[in-house]
């Protein structure tokens, strides 16, 4: 039996071999399939590790609540997280902004309030501007830094703004806009900072802080009212030892607020790095399909050129019998050579993807890894299209009588 | 044949078989009951469309009967499972075909050694086996042509090899030399009369009369019946031999008496060799 598997392949790499430019071909089919997986995975790694960097760079000991219920499972990281809740207000309350801030071992707590409305400075700013509104831990808590000027304070507040060194240079086409007014929402606010360029667009934020005006909490209200959007609480422990202990009393004294609802998540670690933004989400959802269906569009190839290659060789498939060759033997043969084109497509599809996602990494801010994950999905993937297109055509191979096949002309 | 105590190779009782249905229900073999023992040389003779391919394919367990009992040495084969018999077909039978049937994209070599796969010999193995099956059919040095640069009698001593080199104990030929001048069909008719002397079972569909005289026993077949069953004079020269040779128990052809009779055979035909 052993004589048997290994006499297979041969017989499928030579049948293979006697049909190059098909079996390229289909190859080539599968390898577009395997690739685009492999690059998407690569890069969505990617980007996961950027997030999970920055927030080791940031000491390991940052919690981040989030409105909403949690999300686990594999899944979770596929379903973006605000769809749901768009035009719903956000369960996070001022409250629960004070009761975190109340917890002992809570040393920086910093809000992100997303403020709707327009830029006015001396020309438009770009839509992809925002303005958040926080407090002034948010500078520490991201490890930001300050270009010019100074972050609001406790007296320095009203109608004042920090703004995003790209911001600053879209609406008053300079980098030096310390002082400089703009229009927000009828209201004008003062620049008394400015950013440094961090260049990173993807981070567990959601915000691109180079695009980005900051107010204070108070300034926000007086433009949007009093409940302010509370799109996420960055909370920063004394130590990384008591990060658990302030996750423990952020989730009890929550859930005491909102009634033992449990409608906000607090997270950490590898739970905060799930992509997270929306941008992200819509990209990685419209690679995968067209992966999907390319890898599906790769297998029925498989199935295609296999129901051609049982139809041309019924005459051998015949013969083979006639010689001695059981059932299990014939669709065994051609199984083994489905799956040695998918296999070949998914080693080519492996490469492939990687060079495809170098060559997407160089536009975009962010690089592709490897990891045995990725090397074993496109693996596994190749697989199960061997087998799962290649079974139908080797059992019909396999059924055919052997008088009527040998009389099949050739 | 007479010997009543050896159990026959090949019984049949009422084999029926039937192609297409109502109106156009034809039976190609309607009624057929043949004894055959080991070391016997048939030929099977008949106009076109007498049943004789077809009682070929069941006795080679490539088609089944509609109705009748086929045992083949002592054993019903309806009760034979399908993976039984593909086991069989590779054991014990060795076909030859009118058409040769090799497979065009392998060399001589790998269609001669197509076989031994489905012992589960290995590669090396197989091809060392192939080559001196080769040998003894002088085809050494087109080992690793392709079919279709042979000329029909190569190919049919391929086809022959082919048939012979997992050492069956039954040849079914179905027209061997069909497509053969004369001269190539001597050749192969010394072939296979050569196999019959030691002492396998030949069951050969000609239609030509000329080749009964390498048979022991002519069968003609008409609409599907057997129509006459003689043994040829031949027969009883050769069963003697046939009978010894069962009693010292050596039913498979062994390489070295291959040799020796394919070295005499070559000499003769050595001019048929060289034209081709």
């Amino acid at each position: 039996m052993r004589w048997l598997m290994i006499n297979h392949v041969q017989n499928a790499s030579q049948s293979l071999r006697s049909n190059r430019t098909r079996s390229y071909l289909t190859i080539l089919g599968v390898a577009i399939g395997i690739a685009s997986i492999v690059a998407v995975l690569s890069l969505s790694a990617g980007a996961n590790k950027i997030v999970s960097q920055q927030i080791d760079e940031l000491g390991g000991n940052i919690a981040v609540v989030r409105p909403g219920e949690p999300r686990d499972g594999p899944l979770s990281g596929l379903s973006p997280s605000k769809i749901n809740r768009e035009f719903a207000p956000s369960s996070l309350t001022e409250y629960d902004l004070k009761t975190i801030r109340a917890i002992p071992g809570a040393k920086e707590v910093a809000p992100i309030i997303i403020v709707g409305g327009a830029i006015k400075g001396d020309s438009l700013a770009p839509n992809s501007s925002t303005v958040i509104a926080s407090t002034p831990d948010l500078i520490s808590i991201n490890g930001l830094e300050l270009k010019d000027g100074q972050f609001f304070d406790d007296t320095i507040n009203k109608d004042k703004v920090v703004i995003g060194l790209q911001l600053s240079v879209d609406i008053f086409g300079t980098d030096q806009s310390i002082g400089k007014t703009f229009k927000f929402n009828k209201r004008t606010l003062t620049v008394v900072g400015i950013l440094k360029k961090v260049n990173n667009p993807i981070n567990y934020n959601n915000v691109d802080f180079d695009n980005t005006a900051i107010i204070s909490l108070d300034t926000s209200k007086l433009i949007a009212g009093n409940t302010p959007q509370i799109q996420q609480i960055n909370i920063r422990s004394d130590t990384v030892a008591n990060l658990d202990d302030v996750i423990v009393q952020v989730n009890k004294k929550l859930l005491a607020n909102h009634l033992q609802q449990k409608d906000f998540s607090v997270l950490v670690g590898d739970q905060i790095s799930q992509p997270t933004s929306q941008l992200f989400f819509i990209i990685t959802n419209i690679t995968t399909a067209v992966a999907g269906i390319s890898l599906l569009v790769g297998g029925i190839g498989i199935m295609n050129i296999m129901l051609v290659n049982v139809a041309e060789r019924t005459r051998e498939i015949g013969i083979r019998k006639a010689l001695g060759a059981s059932n299990a033997d014939i669709a065994w043969q051609f199984i083994i050579e489905s799956l040695s084109i998918s296999i070949a497509g998914g080693a080519i599809g492996y490469a492939l993807g990687y060079m495809a996602a170098f060559g997407i990494s160089s536009l975009v801010s962010f690089t592709p890894v490897f990891t045995l994950d990725i090397a074993i999905t496109a693996f596994v993937l190749s697989i199960v299209m061997g087998t799962l297109f290649g079974i139908y055509p080797a059992i019909r191979a396999s059924r055919k009588d052997p008088i009527d096949s040998l009389r099949h002309y050739e | 044949m007479q010997d009543a105590k050896t159990p026959p190779v090949i019984e049949l009782h009422g084999i029926k078989k039937c192609f297409g249905t109502g109106d156009a229900e034809h039976y190609a073999i309607d009624g057929i009951d043949l004894t055959i023992q080991a070391g016997e040389f048939i030929a099977i003779m008949g106009p076109s469309g007498c049943g004789k391919t077809t009682l070929l394919n069941i006795l080679g367990l490539l088609d089944r009967s509609n109705d009748g009992i086929y045992k083949l040495d002592g054993r019903d084969v309806s009760s034979i499972s399908s993976w039984r018999q593909a086991i069989i077909r590779s054991r014990q039978i060795g076909f030859v075909f009118q058409s040769f049937n090799l497979i065009s994209r392998l060399s001589i070599i790998d269609n001669v050694a197509l076989p031994l796969m489905y012992k589960g010999y290995s590669k090396t193995k197989r091809l060392e086996m192939a080559s001196s099956m080769l040998k003894n059919f002088h085809l050494s040095e087109r080992e690793y042509y392709m079919p279709w640069q042979l000329s029909g009698g190569q190919t049919q001593r391929v086809a022959i090899a082919r048939a012979l080199v997992n050492s069956p104990s039954i040849i079914l030929a179905d027209e061997p030399t069909g497509n053969l001048d004369s001269r190539s069909s001597h050749v192969i008719m010394e072939e296979l009369s050569d196999l019959h002397q030691q002492g396998n079972t030949i069951i050969m569909v000609t239609h030509n009369p000329r080749l009964t005289s390498y048979a022991s026993r002519v069968i003609t077949m008409l609409d599907g019946k057997v129509d006459t069953d003689v043994l040829t004079n031949k027969s009883s020269a050769k069963s003697t031999k046939a009978k010894k040779q069962k009693n010292k128990k050596t039913p498979k052809p062994k390489a070295a008496t291959i040799r020796r009779l394919k070295k005499k055979a070559v000499k003769k035909t050595a001019p048929v060799e060289g034209e081709s």
